[in-house]
């Protein structure tokens, strides 16, 4: 082969990569799911459809990805590397600022895990006034942010009201004092943190967002347009098989195999501790008994992209209600 | 040296930009997997400026930062030189200390030392330091034979003449792992930003990453590149500038 | 400054070998050589030379066999490729190594080896014989009674050379010197003795030839010089 043979034979490969790839993945039998964080708790309807077959019995081969915080399901179904995905409510309120191809076909979280911990012995949240004088910690461009300053704008309180402190992985100004009020997960990072400050006689209390009427949407469960455009059973078969895995996961009846399953993914956590943070994950899923697993709170969703708007992170309105599917589930 | 620096860095950016626009386009993306042109400009108006700010507030611990590692390194390298126990003894604690990843002691240094400038400084440090070193040992372990016979033959030799010689021998070696120690004095930094720190670019890189907003990152590397190829080229010309003056004093 | 009336460089059945190799340097070096004067050590490559005087500096004292060095203290050696640091000029240079007292025989020592002019250069921008001649001039302004010349006066030419040897004999009468070259016609001409190491497989390792010791007022004798020059090159 000459040298120029050579190249354009390379050039055409390239192209037809870079042209055919995607759609090759989107024609496999094979379904990527690629959650938002690690396997635990918190994604434990997720795992139980998958091991107890729920995906198998509709007909598909689901591969479970975990998450990270280098991961970004939105740009994997836009790249065709997963076909569904977990996502929150900002990521995909910022996605559809950008024009990605993202729709929503459950809503996971009833209740954003995402709230904040302070002792018992200090004075006690009732009113948005009561954050005036305190260290809150809140992570710097994360979604825990963008939640404090509304609340403390709906309280009409400035920034300057209260301090606010940069957190990261180490709890320890927290458990110091330095800070009063730590951003946690409340069914995983809260339970952990509650116990052992339990443990050192110093109990604490959560301080619940949507309890103050601040709903900020969490983790849902994302495809892309075309997906539901072109394989609308795939979808349906997908989210019902999910959301089938997730209610029996949470069933009280199920609750002994749902945590030997979960035993197997995150064995750094002990059973009694994955049993309470399992109990509390069904209050945030299924808050009520008559509210099904994965609707959608279109109203949550609309004062979502509010808050975005309010606090400049989205340039225009995207009309997030548009990309809110849950025809597929129910 | 300065000028040919800050073109090849342009011309290697901007072809990683067209790249990453090649993909964009040929598989047909929407902005929030990779921006377009008119958002990235965009970004750049908006942020250019405090990113900036944030790039040289990097660039000033990196700089520190590097400094002292030069003066550590040298001080090492100095005694480790030396074939004897104590040499050895020190060249082997500086081995062993770089053994372990700056990820697993940074929270250690961050609980020690809080989160602000001196831990901050100490990652860079650490992690410019080791090169440095290696560099400097070997430099300074290494006899110039040909020069040094003289002065051990007539009992002249003292330790201040066989660093000088040597420094001077290899001075254009040293010139190079200097400036190359600035990348990484600064990827040290950025990454100590990154992993807990409330300034620099590398804590506002993690920010745009919560918010998938690779244009801001876009952005973030263009300034650090285009600083640190100024930087780095300015060590250079000082190395020359040096090496210009000590032969010609 | 050293002087001595009476010298004597002896071995007697001197071995060397560098640590695990098998066959040695030289074996079974004996030989007897009087000073002061300038004499040679002449052979061809790799004989051993330069281990020779490695071993008579004292840096190394792994051998088998005697060594003696009768009324020589102190030895010093140097060699071609040495270097002067790049930092000051080689004036300056030789001015930080000479001895108080020692300025006046450092200008002499300038003008005999024709340095003058290129005392403000620095030793990257001397030529290759001038690079040799400044190393050699610092050697002769330190204390020794023996200098061991490894081919010092390579790449200088032949009237600046014989100007130079001559020069060093009229300065130096009272020291040790032992001239490395492969110039047959120059240490036959110039040397006193000559101590030639012979190539490996011959029957004496090492013998004395005594050389025609030409000074600056002497003729040299034609014959007497070829005969040297032959006995050398025999016993090489």
């Amino acid at each position: 082969m000459t040298r120029h043979r050579y190249a354009a034979a390379l050039t055409a490969a390239l192209i037809s990569f870079v042209f055919v790839a995607p759609g090759t993945l989107l024609a496999a039998d094979k379904i990527n799911y690629r959650l938002k964080w690690l396997f635990n708790t918190s994604v434990v309807g997720d795992l139980y459809a998958d091991v107890q077959g729920d995906f198998a019995d509709a007909g598909l081969a689901v591969t479970v990805k975990s998450g990270g915080p280098e991961r970004d399901a939105i740009k994997e179904l836009e790249l065709g590397q997963a076909q569904f995905g977990v996502a929150s409510a900002d990521q995909v309120i910022r996605a559809l600022d950008k024009g990605a191809p993202v729709v929503v076909i459950a809503q996971l979280f009833q209740v954003n895990p995402l709230q904040w911990i302070y002792r018992q012995s200090a004075p006690p949240i009732n009113d948005l006034s009561d954050l005036k004088g305190r260290t809150i910690g809140v992570t710097f461009g994360g979604n825990d942010e963008t939640v404090m300053r509304t609340l403390l704008a709906k309280a009409g309180l400035e920034t300057s009201d209260v301090k606010l402190f940069n957190v990261r992985y180490d709890y320890t100004p927290f458990y110091r004092g330095q800070v009063d009020i730590w951003p946690v997960y409340r069914n995983t990072q809260g339970i952990v943190i509650g116990r052992k400050m339990q443990a050192d006689d110093d109990p604490v209390r959560f301080f619940i967002p949507a309890g103050f009427g601040v709903k900020f949407v969490a983790n849902s469960v994302v495809t892309s347009r075309k997906m539901i455009q072109r394989e609308p059973d795939t979808v349906r078969r997908f989210i019902r098989a999910l959301l089938c895995g997730w209610e029996k996961a949470l069933d009280p009846d199920n609750s002994e195999k749902a945590l030997d399953m979960l035993q197997q993914y995150d064995r750094d956590t002990p059973r009694e501790l994955l049993e309470a943070q399992l109990a509390i994950t069904r209050t945030l899923v299924k808050p009520t008994p008559d509210l099904a697993i994965g609707t959608i709170d279109v109203a949550a969703w609309k004062q979502t992209e509010a808050i975005m708007r309010d606090q400049k992170q989205i340039a225009q309105p995207v009309g997030v209600e548009k990309a809110l599917h849950s025809e597929f589930a129910f | 040296m300065l000028p040919r620096r800050i073109v090849q860095f342009l011309i290697i950016y901007f072809l990683g930009l067209a790249g990453l626009l090649a993909v964009k386009y040929g598989l047909q993306l929407s902005n929030y997997v990779i921006p377009g042109p008119a958002l990235i400009w965009q970004t750049f108006q908006a942020e250019a400026v405090r990113y900036l700010r944030d790039v040289l507030d990097t660039m000033s611990i990196a700089i520190i930062g590097q400094v002292l590692s030069i003066c550590l390194a040298l001080l090492v390298g100095i005694v480790g030189r030396q074939t004897t126990w104590f040499g050895s003894f020190v060249k082997v604690a500086a081995y062993n200390v770089q053994a372990y990843p700056i990820v697993a002691l940074a929270p250690i240094i961050f609980i020690l030392l809080g989160d602000g400038f001196l831990s901050r400084l100490l990652i860079a440090a650490m992690i410019c330091y080791f090169p440095l070193l290696l560099s400097v040992l070997g430099i300074m372990a290494e006899p110039i034979r040909d020069i040094e016979h003289f002065y051990r033959m007539t009992g002249r030799m003292r330790w201040q003449l066989e660093v000088k010689i040597r420094a001077f021998e290899n001075l254009g070696k040293l010139t190079t792992v200097v400036a190359g120690s600035a990348t990484l004095a600064m990827a040290g930094t950025i990454v100590a930003e990154f992993i807990a720190a409330n300034a620099g670019i590398g804590y506002s890189i993690r920010i745009a990453l919560y918010q998938s907003d690779l244009g801001k990152i876009l952005i973030a590397l263009f300034l650090i590149g285009i600083s640190l190829s100024v930087y780095q080229g300015l060590l250079e010309w000082c190395g020359a500038f040096i090496r210009r003056t000590w032969e010609s004093n | 400054m050293a002087s001595s009336a009476s010298m004597q460089l002896s071995c007697r059945q001197a071995t060397f070998r560098y640590p695990r190799t098998a066959t040695p340097v030289f074996e079974d070096l004996s030989f007897e050589m009087p000073g002061p004067g300038f004499n040679a050590l002449f052979g061809p490559s790799g004989v051993g030379k330069t281990t020779l005087a490695r071993l008579l500096t004292g840096t190394s004292r792994d051998f088998a066999g005697e060594i003696r060095m009768d009324g020589i203290d102190r030895v010093l050696y140097t060699y071609n490729t040495e270097r002067l640091p790049g930092w000051s000029a080689v004036g300056t240079h030789l001015e930080r190594i000479v001895a108080p007292g020692q300025h006046d025989l450092r200008d002499r020592l300038v003008a005999l080896f024709d340095m003058q002019p290129h005392l403000a250069s620095r030793f990257a921008q001397l030529s290759l014989g001038q690079k040799n001649r400044i190393n050699l001039i610092r050697y002769l302004l330190q204390d020794f009674q023996m200098l061991i010349m490894d081919e010092s006066l390579a790449n200088v030419d032949e009237p600046t050379r014989e100007q130079i040897i001559l020069g060093i004999k009229d300065l130096f009468p009272d020291r040790f010197f032992l001239y490395i070259s492969h110039n047959v016609v120059e240490v036959a001409k110039f040397c006193r003795h000559i101590l030639v190491l012979a190539a490996k497989g011959r029957a004496r390792p090492a013998s004395v030839v005594s050389g025609r010791d030409h000074n600056r007022d002497g003729t040299p004798d034609r014959e007497r010089l070829e005969r040297a020059m032959l006995e050398i090159v025999n016993a090489a």
